[in-house]
């Protein structure tokens, strides 16, 4: 983890990981159970190390400590490394380098706070966010506060100070600054389905040209919410985001739309 | 004292607030700390706060000058109800076709608006347009 070794090996990442290829090869003709799966995942990892910190220093002097990106690079390369198919023909850097910075990306946008948010709270609404994410998957639905603070062994004014803490998340505008189409991966396969559910809508016409204008993954969202009646909790865990994200894109979205609404159409 | 409704029922709440689209973020605050305190869940919780928003908004495009937002929310044991109303110098209510009133009807259990005609006789007709939404709670242990 020294700086020497990161800076070095990201001079070079295009060509300094190949010694790792036949490790994957290994991997996936490992069987599930196989002690050694773990020790050969490792070893993918660590090698793979100065490619997330590299990924991680482009992303630095924007607000967020430094430490705390490499760390979600990490995760990310972690990830990487597990929905990795060898056999799949492209080679593991053009795999993990998206899907790292699609990591590191969307931390910006669940950590871009306004400034005056005491630290404190910011860290309560992210326990919280974690603690929800935990607890939808246990219940198969999206907890209460009394059920957070018991989790979070919080008290209930906590948890409510915690989630108020939540309204005063920057509204986004770092995302903006980010990428345009960030994280345009697996999603278009509802793309053109609010299309017949709208139909039957009177303001179908004036809606259309708006709904097309939105950025996919706020399309893909308001879709899965509005006609196929996913809650904000089961979109979260398909796109991969938080339920407060979510919750938050959705209210962005419906807004968007509703001003659509009155300059296109003076009523 | 005041004009309102007066009753003082210990589960409603009242906020009269002007009907500028720049009001919103209190009304929205005020519906979330609401349901979290009746310890809804986060998806209800976060639906309520959409739903009040919309219904907020379809008013205050229909306002006539200087009116303001009555918003009244209900707490009963497993349901909010909220109810919001405006003086409108048009008696049509919020159409149900729209995609507006889907957004209602998708993250409510139940919305419903009516107008009350008011003025036949005066020289500018001030009717009261009305967006009533209820939320249950949902099931699974409370």
């Amino acid at each position: 983890m020294t700086n020497t070794q990161s800076s070095h090996a990201g001079n070079r990442s295009d060509t300094g990981y190949e010694h790792l290829t036949p490790l994957f090869t290994e991997l996936a003709n490992l069987a599930e159970d196989d002690p050694r799966r773990s020790e050969v995942r490792n070893r993918l990892v660590t090698g793979h190390l100065p490619l997330a910190e590299h990924i991680a220093a482009r992303f630095s002097n924007r607000g967020v400590p430094r430490e705390d990106l490499v760390q979600v690079a990490t995760l990310g390369l972690i990830n990487a490394v597990d929905r990795f198919q060898p056999d799949r023909g492209t080679d593991f850097l053009s795999f993990a380098v998206p899907t790292v910075m699609g990591e590191v990306r969307r931390h910006f946008r669940d950590a871009s706070w306004s400034m005056h948010v005491p630290r404190r709270l910011k860290e309560l609404n992210l326990a919280i966010n974690a603690a929800s994410a935990e607890l939808s998957q246990r219940l198969g639905r999206a907890p209460t506060p009394s059920e957070l603070a018991r989790h979070l062994d919080l008290s209930l004014e906590q948890v409510y100070e915690g989630l108020e803490a939540g309204n005063a998340y920057h509204s986004m505008s770092l995302d903006e600054a980010l990428s345009p189409n960030a994280d345009s991966d697996s999603l278009g396969e509802t793309l053109g389905e609010p299309d017949s559910a709208l139909a039957g809508v009177e303001d179908y016409e004036s809606l259309r040209p708006l709904i097309e204008r939105l950025p996919e993954r706020e399309r893909q969202i308001l879709t899965l919410r509005f006609f196929r009646h996913m809650t904000q909790t089961q979109i979260a865990d398909r796109i991969g985001i938080s339920q407060m994200h979510v919750s938050r894109l959705l209210a962005r979205t419906l807004e968007t739309l509703r001003q659509g609404m009155l300059t296109d159409d003076p009523d | 004292m005041s004009d309102g409704s007066g009753a003082g029922r210990p589960e409603e709440i009242e906020l009269r607030i002007g009907a500028e689209l720049t009001n919103l973020p209190i009304i929205r605050s005020l519906a979330a700390s609401i349901a979290m305190r009746a310890d809804y869940d986060l998806d209800a919780i976060a639906d309520l706060k959409l739903a009040v928003d919309e219904a907020c908004s379809t008013l205050i495009t229909r306002a006539s000058d200087g009116a303001g937002l009555v918003c009244v929310f209900t707490v009963a044991k497993d349901e909010i109800r909220f109810q919001v109303s405006i003086k409108s110098t048009s008696d049509a209510a919020p159409s149900s076709d729209s995609f507006g009133w889907r957004v209602l009807t998708t993250l409510t259990d139940h919305a419903d608006s009516w107008v009350e005609r008011n003025g036949q006789d005066g020289s500018r007709p001030e009717h009261l347009v009305h967006i009533a939404l209820a939320k249950r709670r949902a099931d699974g242990p409370a």
